[in-house]
């Protein structure tokens, strides 16, 4: 049982070795942020569903403007909330630089990293960051696991670690699906090592010129009661100035 | 080499071998049923909602300094409607109207009068968005400046601004203000804004209000366009995480300078300075000069405190940073500085002032604080000001925020406490409680209103 044990194992580092040959681990995570989200600027609405055990107790909607700075090759986000109506016409810039903007007062905030964190607006950002400009990648070996819908997806799995300071987490536990490169599953970690979350991507759709995710599932491992589902929905391209993602355009976007 | 690969091989073993059963436990939380995202975003930028505030407040005796009547109200009902609608007349140009219809009952306020039904229109203006980065609105325009939380010196357009708040907390007194009747055009650069402003005058400067003499349906430009202003500002990203902000005004040939900085410090703390400075006169010379302008006081009223006609510059500033615990509070540290504010040789004057129980002093001597409250100006030079902001508070969808504001003089102090539970999408409760303590020849122990408290319902639509 014992030697058993270790031809799967020896033949999974043999596997994992073989595709680390044929790309690195890093180009795994690029390419599943390709699936994630098209490398050209679009708008998107986004419905972060709450549910606290099992029936939905709360609910946002946000339309997303994403970009990517050419800069960094990361998203800059702007995120005007539509939903609930007590938060409608809040937006948040999620850029280098991140300020919060309040219509009740025409007063916009500059904003801390730690402080986007606190509002329902760092979902989004988290979804649709490139994990390759912020982490760097290690390729643990292969791993067939259930996705959301509870079918075997064969995967790389890759353990990754903060590589910049605007990294949201300190480390997270991905797998891609090895055929395809869709991103399966993903758990994030906080500084002490404790498990955060737990997200799986489903519901692959054309979207964007892609067949793309189109709802994730972020399971609360801090709160065993809740669980948040993340619909993408209305996507489409955009034209995106680059003007847009400073602190003097937030009283002037309106979601047409 | 031998102990790595051995610890590899158990790796890989623990993963291939749990990786299901956690899973299965994970998996077997998602909901089985989900329900489908909304279909549309109509009126995503449309806001409307009621509000019922309930209001007690309780007086201070024996003030050193008599108030002058109407004394505060020591309970008030308001009830009100609030709107923020943009209506699109093409691609590129709107209609914005934001406004607030109030029916209101209180202490000291015959009912019914004119004084029940009021309407604050804030905002009036066309928008037109010229190019993605260009824009020119032109109505009565709300326009803020400043990073501060507590003191905007750089808000130029605040003054007089603000009808009868139903919070002192400075982020909530924004919420109704009057905006000005302004041609406003702005055009950004990547990196880069330009905004102009120009506001004329189209009417007299009218007294102070109090809360008995306020108009029912009157746009009250006189609070907003009693002069000609202008204001030009401009901010470029010059570098990594540094845009400051400098700015331009003028206020009827009144020249003032000033501008904003913000700097992230890690991920927890954001640094900001504002500051404004311009040739003036003091807070007691201004407020009496105004007075005497609009005939409150009369022209041949001796000043109740030494006088200091001359103009000179004068600094505004506010330095503080924010800080976000990962428990979900924020707290912002700021002083403030005024330099026209009174000095310690003011307070003294304004208490031995009012020591000599002459009503016309007295009443002199509170236009002054009024005056500074209108202006949204603090009456000490110097102050301290602390706001903690905590999002699910003890439990989920409790919102309480809290400040407190030290003049540095005396150390009496202001302090509020507010608490919000969003019971639904729709509804929302609150309670706040306000004090103000120090001694009785203190800024904030001398006020004739010792404490407040405020129970609300908010309906959103």
């Amino acid at each position: 049982m014992t030697a058993l044990k270790y031809i799967v194992a020896v033949a999974a580092l043999l596997a994992a070795g073989t595709a680390l040959g044929a790309e690195s681990a890093q180009e795994i995570v690029a390419k599943a942020d390709a699936i994630r989200n098209p490398d050209k600027p679009f708008k998107s609405t986004t419905v972060l569903t709450e549910y606290r055990s099992g029936q939905p107790s709360d609910r946002n909607i946000l339309v997303v403007y994403s970009k990517i700075d050419p800069a960094t090759r990361q998203f800059r986000n702007l995120a005007r909330y539509i939903d609930p109506p007590r938060d409608a016409g809040k937006m948040v810039l999620l850029g280098s630089v991140l300020w919060f903007y309040d219509p009740a007062t025409k007063d916009s905030v500059r904003i801390s990293p730690q402080q986007r964190l606190v509002g329902q607006a760092a979902i989004g950002d988290v979804l649709t960051a490139n994990l390759a400009i912020d982490y760097t990648a290690n390729l643990v070996g292969e791993e067939t696991i259930e996705d959301a819908a509870r079918q075997q997806r064969k995967c790389f799995h890759l353990d990754m670690k903060a590589a910049t300071e605007t990294a949201t987490y300190n480390h997270i536990e991905y797998w891609v699906e090895e055929s395809t490169h869709d991103p399966v599953k993903a758990k994030f970690y906080a500084d002490s090592g404790r498990v955060l979350k737990i997200l799986y991507y489903r519901n692959f759709m054309q979207r964007l010129d892609g067949l793309r995710p189109t709802q994730a599932v972020i399971i609360d491992a801090v709160d065993s009661s809740l669980v948040t589902v993340v619909d993408f929905s209305d996507s489409q391209f955009t034209d995106i100035p680059d003007a847009w993602f400073q602190r003097d355009y937030l009283p002037h976007l309106n979601v047409q | 080499m031998r102990r790595r690969l051995v610890a590899a091989l158990l790796g890989a073993g623990a993963f291939l071998g749990a990786g299901d059963a956690a899973a299965d436990n994970e998996l077997d939380r998602i909901p089985a049923t989900i329900q489908p995202p909304p279909s549309s975003t109509a009126n995503a930028n449309d806001i409307f909602y009621l509000q019922d505030d309930v209001i007690g407040s309780t007086r201070r005796n024996n003030l050193l300094v008599a108030f002058p009547p109407p004394l505060p109200a020591r309970w008030e009902e308001r009830l009100f409607a609030d709107a923020r609608v943009n209506w699109s007349l093409s691609d590129d140009v709107s209609l914005v109207y934001s406004g607030r219809l109030n029916l209101r009952v209180e202490d000291g306020i015959d009912f019914p009068s004119h004084e029940t039904v009021r309407h604050d229109f804030r905002e009036g203006y066309v928008a037109w968005k010229v190019d993605g980065e260009t824009f020119l609105d032109v109505g009565r325009i709300n326009l803020k400046s400043g990073v501060a939380l507590g003191f905007n010196p750089t808000d130029f357009f605040k003054t007089r601004a603000v009808v009868e708040p139903l919070s002192a907390d400075p982020s909530v007194l924004r919420e109704d203000r009057l905006g000005t009747l302004m041609l406003y055009g702005q055009h950004l650069w990547e990196n880069a804004s330009l905004t102009l402003a120009a506001a004329p005058k189209v009417t007299t400067p009218s007294p102070v209000y109090l809360n008995t003499d306020l108009p029912s349906f009157n746009p009250m430009f006189d609070r907003t366009n009693a002069e000609t202003r202008f204001l030009a500002k401009g901010s470029a990203n010059l570098f990594d995480d540094f845009a400051p902000e400098a700015i331009l005004f003028s206020d009827n040939g009144h020249w003032s300078y000033g501008t904003n900085l913000t700097r992230g410090i890690g991920q927890q703390v954001v640094a900001y300075l504002e500051w404004a400075g311009g040739d003036g006169i003091d807070l007691a010379d201004q407020a009496l000069q105004f007075g005497k302008d609009t005939g409150t006081i009369p022209l041949a009223a001796p000043s109740p405190l030494p006088s200091d006609p001359d103009h000179y510059f004068r600094n505004n500033a506010a330095i503080g940073f924010s800080y976000t615990t990962q428990s979900k509070i924020t707290f912002n540290l700021e002083y403030h500085y005024h330099q026209a504010g009174f000095s310690d040789a003011d307070w003294t004057h304004w208490f031995g002032a009012g020591a000599r129980n002459n009503p016309a002093i007295d009443a002199e001597l509170w236009y002054i604080r009024g005056y500074a409250a209108e202006q949204e100006v603090p009456t000490a030079r110097q102050e301290a000001f602390l706001r903690a902001d905590w999002v699910d508070a003890f439990v989920e969808d409790l919102e309480i925020t809290a400040f407190i504001n030290t003049d540095l003089r005396d150390c009496s102090s202001f302090t509020q406490v507010t608490a919000d539970y969003y019971l639904s999408r729709e509804w929302t409760i609150g309670a706040l409680a306000a004090v103000s303590f120090g001694d009785k020849r203190t800024d904030y122990g001398s006020l004739p209103t010792g404490g407040s408290f405020l129970v609300r319902v908010s309906r959103y639509f």
